[in-house]
């Protein structure tokens, strides 16, 4: 167990259950994430991606199943602290400096004053926002502003980062940049990454895996390896990464064959 | 960073800009008073203008310097003054313990939503009781309060009307601004595993800034407006309040006299407003300009 960040058993999220408006939001979803790995989860709006991120980070309660996160329980590795989380706004504190900001996952896990600056600080440098650091985040631009949520994402040095398309809200070129960063800073830190994402393109250049979701139930219907090697800029051109587009992209019109994984068939969708 | 500076130099000219625009406001005033008077006498206005009800700026300004009855030392612009300091510091009372109430209250609607949908509606109705009704029952009230040396007396409760009025704006913009944190900014904070009261210094409190800050401006206006009209009814003798009332008797004789009271009012309204902008300034210094109310 200890070598997956994150395992996932059979976990149903059923809103209102029992009630009219009784919603099904993931329905028997299965998933492990190895130490280091980077899993994306894509689907359309409504397949319960951000509801796993959310089981995951102990923010709502899966109704029924097993999850261990760091080979703790969700709410343990909340409480101590053992992932980091980033959302599509990067909700920075206005009244804040942006060192400030990133010190505050360790203001709330007790670390003293002189420490918990030099680590933001030092994350900072990881993001090349240095220069930034008396600044208020309202003076930042969108991406800086990501960046800086990343920063802060990263403070208590978490084993897992939980990421709900934190790139989402940003530029084409910005959100290439970005993912890039991101790529290097996983490596860096040996971080596992669980990312929510829409963008079929950005799935497939960060992750080892793609999971494939579909709505009404939420479920889990492909896992897509992608074995591209070291990214850089020729990847986004290489016919490797095409084809993995491509089977990402069946896989959600729901007509590829299940691939990886021992390969459990795909119920045809109705 | 010179932005923070620079941001700094423009706080400081808009703060001449707007000390510019408040003295030609009461060069407006002058001139509209004045203006009316002159209009009163070429057409027939609705309401008498003549220097007995409305003196000129000047017979006003000569009634301030006079004394306050004749053979006395003590000009009226002092009397007035020490009144309105008298009544400010009422008022100012009045106003933290009216703040200190609201934000109690707001927290503990915010926290427990039971106390939201069980308190608001009271909180409300409290407001609906006409104010002029409530003061003499506080005085009877409050004679029959004492804890050992202490003994309630009119001062307390005219602070207590003071406090009554100011609670309320307070109360419900401080609840709405300690509800203003985003969803993303709470799922952080439990994603921290931040207790409830560190999410509230940290993210409640601040982010409310922008919904506290009118909140205190119509506060310390209702703690004045309280203040003066429970001075009034309570017939308290140091303040403001019952000085419009002794002066506007004495205005067959001495028309001037009145309107320094008034005046006097109108200076206790407009510190206790420009120490709740100094406040304003102090709480919203990190915030974005747009921001700002």
């Amino acid at each position: 167990m200890s070598e997956l960040a994150v395992h996932a058993e059979s976990v149903w999220k059923i809103f209102n259950e029992g009630a009219t408006n009784e919603v099904t939001a993931l329905s028997d979803v299965s998933i492990d994430v190895r130490k280091g790995e980077f899993v994306s989860l894509i689907g359309p709006s409504g397949c319960g991606k951000s509801t796993l991120l959310r089981v995951i980070a102990d923010l709502i309660p899966a109704t029924r199943g097993t999850v261990t996160v760091a080979g703790v329980t969700p709410q343990q590795a909340r409480e101590q602290h053992r992932y980091g989380m980033a959302f599509q706004q990067a909700a920075l504190l206005d009244w804040r400096t942006v060192c400030r900001n990133v010190e505050l996952p360790l203001e709330l896990a007790g670390w003293d004053k002189a420490k918990r600056k030099a680590r933001a600080l030092e994350l900072l440098d990881m993001v090349q926002l240095h220069d930034f650091a008396d600044h208020r985040p309202w003076e930042l631009s969108g991406g800086m502003q990501q960046r800086v949520a990343i920063a802060r994402s990263l403070a208590t040095d978490p084993e897992i980062l939980l990421m709900d398309e934190p790139f989402g809200a940003l530029d084409e070129m910005t959100r290439e940049r970005m993912q890039n960063e991101l790529l290097r800073i996983a490596k860096e830190t040996g971080t596992s990454v669980v990312f929510v994402t829409h963008s079929i393109p950005e799935a497939v250049y960060l992750s080892n895996r793609v999971v494939v979701m579909s709505p009404r139930p939420g479920r889990i219907t492909h896992v897509v390896p992608v074995d591209l090697g070291d990214r850089n800029e020729d990847t986004r051109e290489s016919d490797g990464f095409y084809d993995a587009v491509t089977a990402v992209r069946e896989a959600l019109r729901g007509r590829a064959t299940p691939v990886g994984e021992g390969g459990a068939r795909l119920a045809e969708t109705s | 960073m010179a932005s923070g500076t620079s941001t700094a130099g423009r706080r400081l000219k808009q703060g001449a800009i707007s000390l510019g625009w408040a003295l030609a406001g009461v060069l407006i005033a002058i001139l509209l008073w004045e203006g009316v008077k002159l209009l009163g006498t070429v057409v027939t206005l609705p309401f008498e203008t003549s220097n007995q009800a409305m003196p000129h700026v000047w017979t006003i300004a000569e009634g301030a310097l006079a004394p306050e009855v004749r053979g006395s030392e003590t000009p009226v612009w002092v009397t007035v003054l020490r009144a309105a300091i008298y009544t400010l510091l009422i008022a100012f009372g009045g106003f933290i313990i009216g703040v200190a109430v609201g934000l109690l209250l707001a927290i503990v609607m915010q926290r427990f939503a039971f106390f939201e949908r069980g308190l608001l509606p009271f909180v409300i109705a409290s407001q609906t009781v006409p104010l002029i009704a409530l003061a003499p029952l506080i005085v009877g009230i409050g004679n029959r309060i004492s804890f050992g040396p202490f003994q309630w007396g009119q001062t307390q409760s005219i602070m207590f009307i003071a406090a009554y009025l100011a609670f309320f704006p307070l109360s419900v913009g401080a609840l709405r601004g300690l509800q203003a944190a985003t969803p993303t900014q709470l799922e952080l904070m439990r994603s921290y595993a931040a207790t409830p009261r560190a999410t509230l210094w940290k993210l409640r409190f601040p982010a409310s800034v922008p919904y506290l800050v009118p909140a205190l401006k119509v506060s310390a206006a209702a703690a004045v407006v309280g203040t003066v009209v429970a001075q009034i009814s309570t017939g308290d003798r140091g303040g403001v309040g019952r000085l419009i009332i002794e002066y506007a008797r004495e205005a067959s004789s001495q028309p001037a006299k009145v309107y320094v009271a008034v005046i006097g009012a109108i200076i206790v309204g407009l510190i206790a407003a420009g120490l709740v902008a100094l406040l304003d300034l102090y709480l919203t210094r990190n915030l974005p300009k747009e921001r700002l109310t």
